[in-house]
């Protein structure tokens, strides 16, 4: 089995809050991790891995930081991790980035199952996977709650689908893109001689050019997509005392909701 | 005494039990040099002073279980002395007319002494004889949930039975040798127990008393060297494995400071304990130390409370699995299997509360708390595999500094308070740094006790200061969890901060003993050396110095938990007595209280877990004990304590109050 893994890594939102500018990390660089959804991701390769053999591949495309992110996957256990960055790459939407991460794939060769999260915590669009599964012309299984069956010699997996209101079993050919949801397991803690072997790893950088791609195709110039980063407007809130018996505060608290349209 | 042909044939015995012991020791030794680490053995003087004071006193005995401890001193004593009398008796059967020292004086007091002693070992050999095999004590047995050698029930039952035979068959016949030496040679005032079965003897034929002599003095002597060969398989062995354990063990911080993990050396690949060659030579040595006394499992909070855990067990296991695989282990090999297949089930790995109460407990100095955080060690930096639980936690210390993941200020808890308190930025000159900690930060609960440690020392016009955001978890969670790579980060990164607030000039005040021990007695160990106080040693310092004047509530009763990182780990019990007198209540003692107090069941990083599967929560027995005491209040001195008897309180109905000493304090101080 060759598996592919697409890696992103987020700002940890959970940590962010006045430090955010607009749609980017903070200037000092901020808590960067994991988008979480794909730790799932990572956990599903890896396991995949076990039990039917084979190679994990990460990919991951981002700023060189993200490396980090790389760094992560290879400590839980994946085999390999390509970076693919340039930084004209900047500001790609989905597509964009889809088209990227196919070229990049295409150079990886030959695969059988590419794994993704349902989504990533930042832009949260849940369509670069989609696009990728559409550029590549395999079939996709999106969000996976739990991988039934996967047959390497028959070449079909077998997948329960979450989906709002029904489960859904999907069988599908391999190769296959699936994405999967916080359902299917309970992503691995990091080993000590994983971080080790991670922090030996020299993870391979791939730009343009390794790719074959014109810097005219990526970037913002080829996105149609572009974004205007809005922060949510400061609330302003007064509080207001009201002194009195009872009757004269209820009086009073009713006059004040109907001055200010409240009811 | 003995004829030319006996003198031969002793020496063919005594040569031929001298090499067998000698090829068992040496397995022995070679088992415990295949551990990691080395025995201490710095200041040997002191240290063996350490193991004769052990054995001549008795203490580590005595403290628990006075009736059968008794018995035990009889014969302990008693072997003390027979050292002596069977080499005077192998000298006196082996030298021509040679007694020792003489008929005078000192050999009346010699024989009188060994007569009187004789007797003492008999009856306190059968007192424990009979304790174990016809009152069948419950204190013997091992709860069938924990994993346990299927050789170690009946195992222990033969070897007892082997070795109390022994004891009676040595010593029995050395005094029954003396009957017949009396009935040939005369009467012996200063030998009256010899004396009463020699009357018996007296009528027998005298070739019948000269054989009975011979025949007294072989057994006596022959059983010992019959037993020497076998003592390293036997429990028996504790005899001098106990004093040697005492004697080699490290000298910790406290008992509970675990050693740095050397993450730099990029040779090593094995962390923590996986299999038993993993473990350190002490810990190795632990288990030929062990008696099987079961005295550890008494003490153990998991173990009282239904979970999978033993510690005595532990010790067991590990012992019959170095008598199942002696010779193999001792040539390099017996080694393949996991500790937790045999040692010690999963569940009860991760039941331990690190209270410490079983190392404590250990008369031979046993630590199978650090067996246990050894497995945790490897669980988690090897395997990967622990409770899931954790890992919220784990995340939480290395994204947000805090193990319950939050991303808030930890100045919040200030806000509410009518005095500032100052960052270590604001007031760079302080005097005291208070070590609020996570619990103390983000904890609800623990934030009123913050608060009122704040207060107290404003009052009492202490100049300190905070860390404020700076401040981060002390990583003591997750260095008990097994995640020493993580608190190495922690410790490193405040051992940074604290350097850098110049922290080591000054003194540390804090609210939670588990930070307390981190910094206290754990950190040194990576360069940050540091003055640590427990809010109630400085509340208790500025009672007795007169700079807080409390007047509170008399007539109410308080009992007080000691909390297992201020007590057993920190050595400190009277300090939060005393703080806790000063305001004003009656202080009713649990049964455990100070070095036998029963944890609250939070340490270990249990806390940030499900508790393992047993009868009840631990919590849930020590705060029956609270309230069984009658008092109103439960006094707490750690937020963890707080939050686990709070917890079991609420379940209880709430019957008592439960407040940590500070806010107790707090309250009851002037304004």
């Amino acid at each position: 089995m060759n598996i592919i893994a697409l890696v992103k890594q987020t700002p940890d939102t959970a940590q962010l809050s006045a430090a955010m500018d607009g749609m980017r990390l903070s200037a000092e660089g901020g808590p960067r991790i994991v988008n979480p959804w794909d730790e799932y991701t990572l956990e599903t390769a890896i396991q995949t891995r076990e039990e039917h053999g084979g190679k994990v591949t990460a990919l991951c495309l981002g700023p060189p930081e993200a490396a980090d992110a790389l760094k992560t996957a290879l400590a839980m256990g994946v085999d390999e991790a390509i970076l693919v960055s340039d930084p004209v790459m900047a500001d790609s939407d989905c597509l964009t980035s889809a088209r990227i991460l196919v070229a990049a794939i295409r150079r990886i060769g030959a695969f059988d199952l590419i794994v993704g999260g349902r989504a990533a915590i930042d832009g949260n669009t849940a369509a670069t996977a989609v696009q990728i599964a559409a550029l590549l012309g395999v079939p996709l299984v999106s969000y996976v709650a739990d991988l039934k069956s996967l047959d390497p010699s028959a070449r079909t997996i077998t997948a329960v689908r979450l989906l709002e209101r029904a489960r859904e079993t999907v069988t599908s050919r391999l190769p296959a893109l699936i994405t999967v949801v916080k359902e299917i397991n309970e992503p691995r803690y990091p080993s000590l001689i994983g971080i080790r072997k991670a922090a030996r790893a020299s993870i391979p950088v791939w730009k343009c050019e390794d790719l074959g791609l014109d810097a005219s195709a990526v970037g913002a110039g080829a996105s149609k997509v572009a974004w205007q980063a809005e922060l949510p407007p400061i609330r302003e809130a007064n509080v207001e005392m009201i002194d009195g018996g009872p009757e004269d505060a209820a009086r009073i608290l009713v006059d004040r909701l109907i001055e200010e349209k409240v009811i | 005494m003995l004829s030319p042909i006996e003198k031969i044939l002793f020496a063919i015995v005594a040569v031929v039990s001298l090499y067998l012991a000698s090829v068992t020791f040496r397995r022995m030794i070679r088992i415990i040099t295949r551990g990691q680490g080395r025995l201490s053995w710095d200041r040997p003087a002191g240290r063996l002073m350490t193991g004769i004071k052990a054995v001549v006193s008795q203490n580590n005995m005595i403290r628990n279980r006075p009736f059968v401890s008794l018995a035990h001193t009889a014969i302990a004593w008693g072997f003390i002395l027979y050292v002596a009398v069977n080499l005077i008796d192998v000298l006196e059967g082996m030298v021509p007319g040679f007694v020792f020292p003489g008929e005078n004086a000192a050999g009346r007091i010699y024989r009188l002494l060994v007569d009187l002693m004789t007797a003492a070992v008999l009856a306190g050999m059968v007192v424990l004889l009979i304790r174990r095999f016809i009152v069948k004590s419950r204190t013997l047995d091992v709860a069938p949930q924990v994993k346990l050698h299927p050789g170690a029930v009946d195992g222990i039952k033969r070897d007892s039975l082997i070795v109390g035979f022994f004891i009676l068959g040595h010593v029995g016949f050395r005094l029954l040798g003396a009957s017949f030496d009396i009935a040939i040679h005369g009467p012996d005032p200063w030998q009256p127990v010899a004396a009463l079965a020699a009357g018996l003897l007296a009528d027998l034929e005298p070739s019948f008393q000269t054989a009975g002599l011979h025949a007294s003095w072989w057994i006596a002597v022959g059983l010992v060297l019959a037993f020497l060969p076998w003592f390293p398989y036997s429990k028996h062995a504790h005899l001098f494995m106990g004093p040697f354990n005492l004697m080699t063990s490290p000298d910790r911080n406290s008992p509970g400071a675990m050693d740095a993990l050397d993450f730099e050396d990029e040779s090593i690949e094995q962390f923590g304990a996986g299999r038993i060659t993993d473990l350190n030579r002490t810990h190795i040595t632990d288990a030929f130390a062990c008696i099987m006394c079961n005295r550890c499992q008494d003490a153990c909070p998991a173990y009282a409370t239904g979970k999978e855990l033993s510690p005595a067990a532990l010790e067991v296991n590990k012992r019959y699995h170095l008598r199942d695989h002696m010779k193999s282990l001792a040539t390099g090999g017996g080694d393949e299997e996991p500790l937790l297949t045999y040692a010690i089930s999963e569940s009860a790995l991760w039941a331990c509360t690190t209270c410490g109460a079983c190392t404590e407990a250990c008369p031979v100095g046993n630590e199978p708390m650090f067996d246990i955080l050894s497995m945790r060690q490897n669980q988690v930096l090897m395997e990967s595999a622990f409770p899931n639980e954790l890992k919220g936690a784990f995340t939480g210390i290395e994204r947000n500094g805090n193990p319950w993941q939050m991303a808030g200020d930890r100045m919040e808890w200030t806000e509410a308070l009518d005095f500032k308190v100052p960052t270590v930025a604001e007031n760079p000159d302080y005097d005291v740094l208070l070590w609020v900690g996570c619990a103390g930060a983000f904890d609800p609960g623990a934030r009123d006790t913050a608060r009122a440690i704040a207060t107290v020392m404003h009052r009492s016009g202490i100049d300190f200061a905070v860390l404020g955001n700076d401040e981060s978890c002390t990583g003591d969670l997750a260095r008990r969890a097994g995640n020493e790579y993580l608190f190495s980060m922690a410790a490193e990164g405040n051992i940074e901060t604290l350097n850098a607030a110049g922290a080591d000039r000054k003194r540390i005040v804090t609210g939670c003993p588990h930070c307390l021990h981190t910094l206290k007695n754990e950190y040194g160990a990576l360069g940050g050396r540091y003055e640590v106080m427990h809010h109630t040693q400085l509340i208790a310092d500025l009672r007795n110095d007169g700079r807080i004047a409390v007047n509170g509530e008399e007539g109410t009763r308080a009992t007080y938990h000691d909390p297992c990182y201020l007590g057993r780990h920190g050595g400190e019990y009277e300090a939060p007595r005393e703080a806790l007198a000063a305001a004003g209540p009656n202080l009713v003692e649990m049964a455990r209280s100070r070095n036998r107090s029963f944890c609250c069941g939070a340490g270990g990083a249990q806390v940030w877990k499900e508790e393992e599967e047993g009868r009840e929560a631990v919590s849930d027995n020590r705060f029956r004990e609270a309230r069984e005491t009658g008092a109103d209040t439960l006094a707490v001195g750690c937020p963890f304590c707080a939050r686990m008897m709070n917890d079991a309180n609420k379940r209880a109905g709430e019957p008592m109050r439960v407040r940590d000493i500070a806010e107790i304090v707090a309250e009851s101080m002037q304004e």
